[in-house]
């Protein structure tokens, strides 16, 4: 298996510009001449690109060799699956060591038994409208990705071809409200996803992770640092895919070949990072934290549970009425 | 056995288009797809060159390796194929591919390409040879008849050969001597310069790069 | 297994190394029928039961045809046959293979000796033309600006209605007859012999504008106006020069040869032109001059090889006449007054020079960048005097290897397409007319009261390049009684005259017009005709059979690969309709038989053989020809000449002159005028054409004569005069003599070789190792043209005006019943400000992809997709300064009648700098409008785009009218 670095390098070597040099065709009779068959080269190296004039109206085939394209294929049958397979596995491991290290993170309080509204319908709406597209572009994505070494050997080609051709339509049609649900988190939530000072704090302490006795958070608004991060990587992450997804999907029509092959490897490694932070993202929201599925589940969170991990926001919504205090202040 | 390969001899490719429209009529390829297209490099300029270019049928095909329903196979003679019945039309293959040589149909505007096309070097497709399956698919198979690809055959100044490998480097090194310079083989180092010869293969085995 | 043919064996690969190599190749080729199984297995091992899977309907429809649509019906008998390219004048060889009457595949031809097995774009695509998706279907006549379907019964009822109605009031003259380059040997000369009958010599075709001057430039040096040497031939070349020719696209296939002479000889290939082509890519030397320079290139050259005395005295001495003329205006031309006039290096062209004397036998080849100008027949002859001066003509290797444009232009020039001559170039006088009458076996009183006067009978017609010019005239500007009213138009494109919007308006004042196509043309496109329109769909010549003549002079015959299509009828089946409607088929169909409606094509090209005696095209009878198609592997493929089979000794197609009746078996002529041949083996000798003597200075050749010749010296052209000085009478049979007496009446002597139909006369030369047509010198200067020694002339439309006093332009005059402006014109121009106003030099050529004006090309999917649009080439230091980018939009205009043509800009170094290059195939479009809807439903061309004739300028050469489409002046503008 090739290093990852193989990626990064071929971006390089993708985005610099074509050679000028080209193939040495032109030639005379002369003092150089071959004397002998064997003389003459067969294999003449040919290392960049070779760009021309065609009369047909296709730019794109102007481009009578591209050794990028090796590299491309390097990209596609080794790294990026590594760099997928590597980064999903990898934060898998993780959580399962932290898991064990760890166990579900309980409410040190314990339920309260009372609620407060953290999410309304609409925040859950723009959740999980981008969540479930979430995970079928990259299901389906890790289908035409994985498919050839995993799913071959055991459902054949026959019974993958349709597979793999229902995936493609699933990964293009579903970015349709990925997009939707990505630009509604973005409006709704930008405002809380702003990193402030306090933040610092947390990512200082690890949000605490870490204090198994849980008794000391750091403090945080609606969103901790933890949670603006993924709402970051998910906001430009997404927008990356969309874009890059696009664009592969009206091929040619903005960029050449070389154009092509970065969009591709850009989609395949913000696809990998993301991945790895969703499985992050869904471990913190499930097993790996008592309470929290709450918000995004009914979207009501327990009070104490709030008080825990988002005092500010808690105290906030306290200010603002929109919670009956019962705390005498501290 | 033979290793099928194309040479286009740069010092007599005219750019007459013959080969491309030889691949047409054979194959009735419709328009917008170019299975072999003219490539001229220097413009107007001394030292102006115009290639011939298609699938090379390269020894390790890069298409093979990248395709995620691994649709492509390698006869015993080299020629690169594919079914059309696996392809799922994703692109990758133009991708992966040093000449350009895969084509698709646009069926819509949105997302949908259709199954890829390209050069058989005349020889068809997987369904058996001469059926009117394979024909609509994949156009004529000449070889399967003994004959070599029809752009070769009528290529107007004989610039674009195509058979045996070994046949056509000689018929190169010989044209060469005699005019005292070769023309670089085009393409040759690319698709040839791995190994001396593909190993034949089918689909899922080893040397795909599939695994 | 299913096999797709019938036949799997593998004729001649293209890989043909020697001995065992080659059973090594089909031994793999015989591996790769094993590899079949593999493929099965992998279907097997895909899951893939064959042709049983679902996924089939999942097929995208782009690339699913019909089981009936594609060429493919497994177990149908397949039929082979052997026809001729209908595009260029290479001649190559097609294979059609045909199954239930549908042309459904293409194969090479290996065995021809021209092409062997090549093609170029179009060849290659030819098997479309049958399909003739975008063909006209059947007739059609324009009603008040819409196109309706009539039937072949009115249209030939109404279009004679119209024609006699036209004859009555206006005379015969009234009506032009355009044929065509495009018919067979037969069909071209079915349509001039219609004239006739008809009664006008306004009868023309493309050659008119192509290799009009050529023919009048070499027929006036050496005696014939043809490729002297072939194609295969210039193998034999140690150095190529080629002028104003860009054969890598407009002969593809003789690039085959030319290459391989390069190659082989290591040969100098030295090209001259304005633009980089694709040719001069291959070039060893690309020399650029300025467009219209080439007489003082061809003196810049003459002038290194006279001062370094390279010429071929002894050469000059025995076969040239008039070559210290030469030498004089040869001196005007120092390398510094060369450099001044063409923009080429002294130095340069003395290299040219060097290579061209050091390493014969040294080829000249040349075409319309040196045919199309003001000056095209001094051009060529320039040329001529070039190679006479080298000892190069009648030389294996050596030459005016003069590329003709369309399949059959030679074959149409030789049987008369022209407004000039009767067939065979006998010219217009009476003794020609009585000739073709004595052929026709029609009475010549007969003939001479079916034109307008003996005048007019006598008198050359109107060219296709001044039509309409002739319609525009007021009676009394023209040297005819009325003129033109109606115009018939076979097989021409209505875009490939210069000054197109006065052609529009001549056009739109025709009262009949009738397009015999099987596209429809620009003719049929023009918005401005309403009415009186008609339109024949013509097949093409893979729907019928005949011969056609390849640029050097072999005749093949094109087999019928298919039934004419649609309702496509051939060219000889409405000319037949035609004569019979207008009242003179019997007469002119005495000794054709008819089939149906259908003349034979080979009675046709028997009663040729019978007539045209002057260029020896009658030796080719049809079963001759039909054998050369049937044994073309028996002839080598760099001589032509057979060494086995029935054809042994002859050469391929029996290149003319082809002596003699077929049964002596005369081998044909693969090079014109070589003395190092018998005459029976093909040799020949300068035709004694211009007389025996100028001012005392004998014209025959000087100890110079072909091998075998029982007269070791020049001698005349044979008559029954000579033959008793000789003596050599007494070999005629008493029939000849019968025949030969019956001609000359009380005066025999004066039957020549030319009018002897008996062909004894031509039968005792050859015995006696004689040429027919005497043996004299090759003529440097020609006195009877205006200009006897080629002098530069500048352009009409000059880009350099200081340059114009010094070399004007030829005076005013007339000719061809019509004012030509010349010398008025220019000063006029070179006075004004156009200069300034049109500051680029236009000039025009071909593409690969097209032939000629285009339309049934364009209409092909397969071509039109290549060139998708017109385009302007221009220089990279222009389209900076002019902020023009590659492939944007431009307006091109031209300084007459407002002539313009939006196309898009091709940025490159191809032009130089201040050039300005466009094809000229394209039409459609008409100052940036587009002429779609103005075709008849579903026959416009797929690809359509502006005619560079839109913007093209006034200017014709003296001799044939030929016009000027390579040096105009322009601006470019971004739109």
């Amino acid at each position: 298996m090739r290093p990852p670095l193989h990626a990064l390098l071929l971006l390089i070597a993708l985005l610099a510009l074509p050679m000028a040099a080209q193939a040495q065709l032109y030639q005379v009779p002369g003092a150089n001449s071959p004397t002998t068959k064997e003389q003459v080269p067969l294999y003449v190296p040919q290392d960049d690109k070779v760009i021309g004039r065609v009369s047909i109206p296709d730019e794109k085939l102007a481009v009578l060799i591209q050794p990028e394209g090796r590299e491309w294929r390097e990209w596609r049958s080794h790294t990026l699956r590594l760099a997928i397979g590597g980064l999903a596995i990898g934060m898998t491991a993780v959580l399962a060591i932290f898991f064990l290290y760890r166990g579900t993170i309980r409410i040190h309080g314990g339920k309260s038994g009372r609620l407060v509204l953290r999410f309304n319908w609409l925040d859950r709406f723009a959740h999980w409208t981008t969540a479930v597209s979430f995970l079928a572009l990259a299901l389906t994505g890790v289908i035409v990705t994985f498919g050839r070494p995993l799913l071959i050997p055991l459902i054949g080609h026959q019974a993958f071809t349709p597979l793999a051709e229902v995936s493609k339509s699933i990964h293009n049609f579903v970015s349709v409200p990925f997009v939707v649900g990505l630009l509604m988190i973005l409006a709704l939530w930008l405002r809380d996803n702003i990193p402030e000072k306090a933040d610092w704090l947390w990512i200082r302490t690890a949000g605490g992770l870490f204090s198994k006795a849980g008794g000391h958070h750091p403090e945080a608004g609606r969103f901790n640092a933890g949670q603006k991060m993924v709402f970051w990587s998910i906001v430009l992450g997404g927008m990356a895919m969309a874009a890059t997804g696009y664009l592969m999907m009206v091929p040619f029509a903005f960029s050449g070949i070389g154009g092509m092959q970065i969009l591709h490897v850009i989609h395949g490694l913000v696809a990998a990072g993301l991945i790895a932070a969703v499985i992050g993202h869904i471990y913190i929201g499930t097993i790996g934290m008592e309470g929290a599925f709450d918000a995004m589940g009914c979207g009501e969170v327990d009070e104490n549970w709030a008080m825990e991990h988002h005092r500010r926001w808690y105290q906030e919504q306290l200010r603002k009425g929109y919670v009956e205090n019962r705390h005498p202040a501290e | 056995m033979a290793r099928m390969k194309f040479l286009c001899d740069a010092e007599r490719c005219i750019e007459c288009n013959a080969c491309v429209t030889a691949c047409k009529n054979e194959h009735e390829v419709p328009w917008g797809i170019n299975r072999r297209r003219l490539v001229t490099l220097n413009d107007g300029q001394p030292g102006e060159r115009s290639i011939s270019m298609a699938c090379m049928h390269c020894n390790d095909p890069p298409c093979a390796a990248v395709c995620p329903v691994d649709c492509f196979l390698q006869t015993e003679d080299g020629v690169v194929l594919h079914s059309k019945d696996l392809c799922i039309g994703c692109g990758y293959c133009f991708y992966a591919c040093p000449f350009g040589a895969p084509q698709y149909p646009r069926t819509t505007d949105f997302g949908s390409r259709g199954k890829m096309d390209k050069c058989t070097f005349c020889a068809g497709g997987p369904e058996p040879d001469g059926s009117v399956e394979e024909y609509q698919k994949y156009g004529a198979n000449r070889l399967a008849e003994g004959k070599l690809p029809l752009c070769a055959e009528m290529c107007s100044t004989r610039a674009l050969m195509a058979g045996d490998g070994a046949v056509l480097a000689d018929i190169y090194q010989e044209r060469s001597l005699r005019r005292g310079y070769g023309s670089g083989a085009p393409g040759w180092s690319t698709a040839y310069g791995r190994n001396d010869r593909g190993s034949a293969f089918a689909p899922g085995g080893p040397s795909t790069g599939g695994a | 297994m299913l096999v797709k043919r019938s036949s799997a064996t593998a004729p001649g690969s293209i890989l043909k190394p020697a001995g065992p190599k080659r059973t090594g190749l089909l031994g793999a080729l015989a591996d790769s029928l094993e590899a079949g199984v593999s493929r099965r297995g992998f279907l097997r091992r895909s899951g893939l039961a064959a042709g049983g899977i679902a996924a089939v309907g999942a097929l995208p429809g782009a690339m699913i045809r019909k089981a009936d649509a594609g060429p493919v019906m497994p177990n149908v008998e397949v039929v082979t046959r052997k026809n001729v390219c209908t595009h260029c004048s290479v001649g190559c060889t097609v294979i059609a293979e045909v199954q239930n009457g549908v042309w459904v595949g293409q194969e090479p031809g290996w065995e021809s000796p021209i092409n062997q097995g090549t093609h170029c774009a179009k060849g290659a695509s030819v098997r479309e033309l049958t399909k003739g998706t975008r063909r006209v279907k059947y007739p059609l006549k324009l009603v008040d600006g819409e196109w309706q379907r009539i039937s072949w019964d009115q249209a030939i009822e109404e279009i004679g209605n119209k024609l006699l109605d036209i004859r009555r009031a206006s005379g015969p003259d009234a009506a032009f007859w355009l044929g065509s380059a495009k018919f067979s040997n037969e069909g071209a000369y079915l349509f001039r012999k219609l004239a006739a009958y008809w009664g006008t010599n306004n009868v023309d075709h493309q050659a008119r504008i192509c290799h009009s001057t050529t023919v009048a430039g070499v027929a006036n040096t050496w005696g014939y106006g043809a490729m002297t040497n072939s194609y295969n031939d210039i193998q034999n070349s140690k150095a190529l020069l080629i002028v104003g020719g860009n054969p890598a696209e407009a002969h593809p296939v003789s690039m085959q040869h030319m290459l391989r002479g390069k190659e082989h000889n290591r040969a100098p290939f030295i090209v001259i032109d304005p633009r980089f082509t694709r040719t001069a890519a291959h070039a060893t030397e690309y020399v650029r001059i300025r467009p219209g320079t080439d007489i003082p290139v061809a003196w810049g050259l003459l002038w290194h090889i006279f001062e370094n005395g390279w010429e071929d005295k002894e050469y000059i001495r025995q076969r040239v006449y008039g070559m210290d003329e030469i030498r004089a205006e040869v001196k005007k031309w120092t390398p510094e007054e060369v450099e001044r006039v063409t923009g080429a290096p002294g130095s340069q062209l003395r290299r040219v020079a060097e290579a061209l004397a050091k390493n014969k036998p040294s080829t000249v080849i040349w075409c319309m960048g040196v045919t199309q100008h003001t000056v095209g027949t001094a051009n060529v002859r320039a040329l001529s005097i070039l190679q006479l001066a080298l000892g190069n003509i009648g030389v294996a290797g050596g030459g005016a290897n003069i590329y003709r444009g369309h399949c059959n232009v030679q074959g149409a020039t030789d049987f008369g397409l022209d407004v000039s001559t009767l067939p065979a170039y006998y010219g217009l006088a009476e003794g020609a007319w009585k000739h073709f009458c004595r052929v026709w076996d029609t009475d010549y009183e007969y003939m001479k009261g079916r034109f307008g006067s003996k005048d007019l009978m006598e008198a050359k017609g109107i060219p296709t390049t001044r039509w309409f010019d002739a319609v525009l005239a007021e009676p009394g500007q023209i040297d005819q009684p009325s003129p033109l009213r109606a115009m018939i138009c076979f097989g021409h494109g209505g875009n490939t005259v210069t000054r197109m919007p006065e052609m529009v308006k001549g056009l739109e004042k025709l009262s009949l017009l009738v397009i015999a196509d099987p596209h429809p043309t620009t003719f049929a496109a023009i918005k401005e005709r309403r009415n009186g329109t008609y339109i024949l769909p013509v097949c093409t010549q893979f729907e019928t059979d005949g011969s056609r003549t390849c640029s050097n002079r072999s005749m093949q015959w094109g087999e019928r690969v298919v039934e004419p299509i649609f309702e496509s009828k051939d060219d000889y089946t409405i000319m037949y309709l035609l004569a019979r409607k207008l009242g003179f088929a019997d007469e002119m169909f005495k000794h054709i038989t008819v089939e149906d409606t259908r003349p034979v094509p080979e009675d046709i090209l028997r009663e040729m053989n019978r007539g045209c005696l002057s260029i020896g095209a009658t030796g080719q009878s049809p079963e001759r020809l039909k054998m050369h198609m049937k044994y073309q592997a028996d002839f080598d493929k760099i001589t032509m000449r057979a060494s086995s089979g029935p054809c042994a000794g002859d050469y391929y197609g029996l290149p003319w002159p082809c002596w003699g009746h077929p049964e002596i078996k005369h081998p044909g002529s693969a090079v014109l005028y070589d003395t190092s041949k018998h005459v029976m083996d093909g040799g020949g000798v300068f035709r004694a054409r211009f007389g025996v003597e100028r001012n005392g200075v004998s014209l025959l050749a000087d100890g110079s004569y072909s091998k075998g010749s029982e007269i070791e010296d020049g001698y005349p052209e044979f008559t029954m005069a000579v033959l008793r000085k000789l003596g050599w009478d007494k070999d005629l049979t008493p029939e000849e003599m019968r025949v030969i007496q019956a001609i000359g009446g009380a005066d025999i002597d004066n039957v020549s070789w030319q009018t002897d139909l008996s062909m004894g006369i031509i039968r005792v030369a050859l015995k006696h190792g004689c040429v027919p047509h005497g043996n004299a010198k090759a003529r440097a200067v020609a006195w009877n043209l205006p200009d006897p020694v080629p002098v530069h002339r500048e352009p009409i439309y000059s880009p350099r005006p200081e340059l114009v006093k010094s070399f004007p332009a030829i005076e005013d005059r007339r000719d061809f019943r019509l004012v030509q402006l010349a010398r008025s014109l220019q000063f006029k121009v070179a006075d004004s400000d156009l200069r300034q106003r049109f500051p680029m030099v236009l000039t025009s050529g071909r593409l690969v992809e097209y032939e000629g004006g285009g339309e049934e090309t364009r209409s092909n999917p397969w071509l039109a997709e290549l060139q998708q649009s017109m385009f302007a080439e221009v220089n990279t230091k222009d389209a900076e300064r002019l902020g023009i980018k590659d492939g944007s939009w431009i307006w091109v205009y031209g300084p007459e009648d407002g002539g313009k043509a939006k196309v898009r800009a091709l940025v490159t170094e191809r032009v130089g700098s201040g050039t300005v290059f466009m094809p000229f195939h394209f039409s459609g479009f008409w100052q940036g409008e587009s002429l779609r809807s103005s075709y008849p439903p579903n026959t416009d061309p797929i690809v359509l785009g502006e005619p560079v004739n839109g913007v093209t300028t006034y200017g014709y050469d003296p001799v044939t009218f030929m016009q000027e489409t390579k040096v105009t002046l322009c601006r470019v503008e971004p739109a």
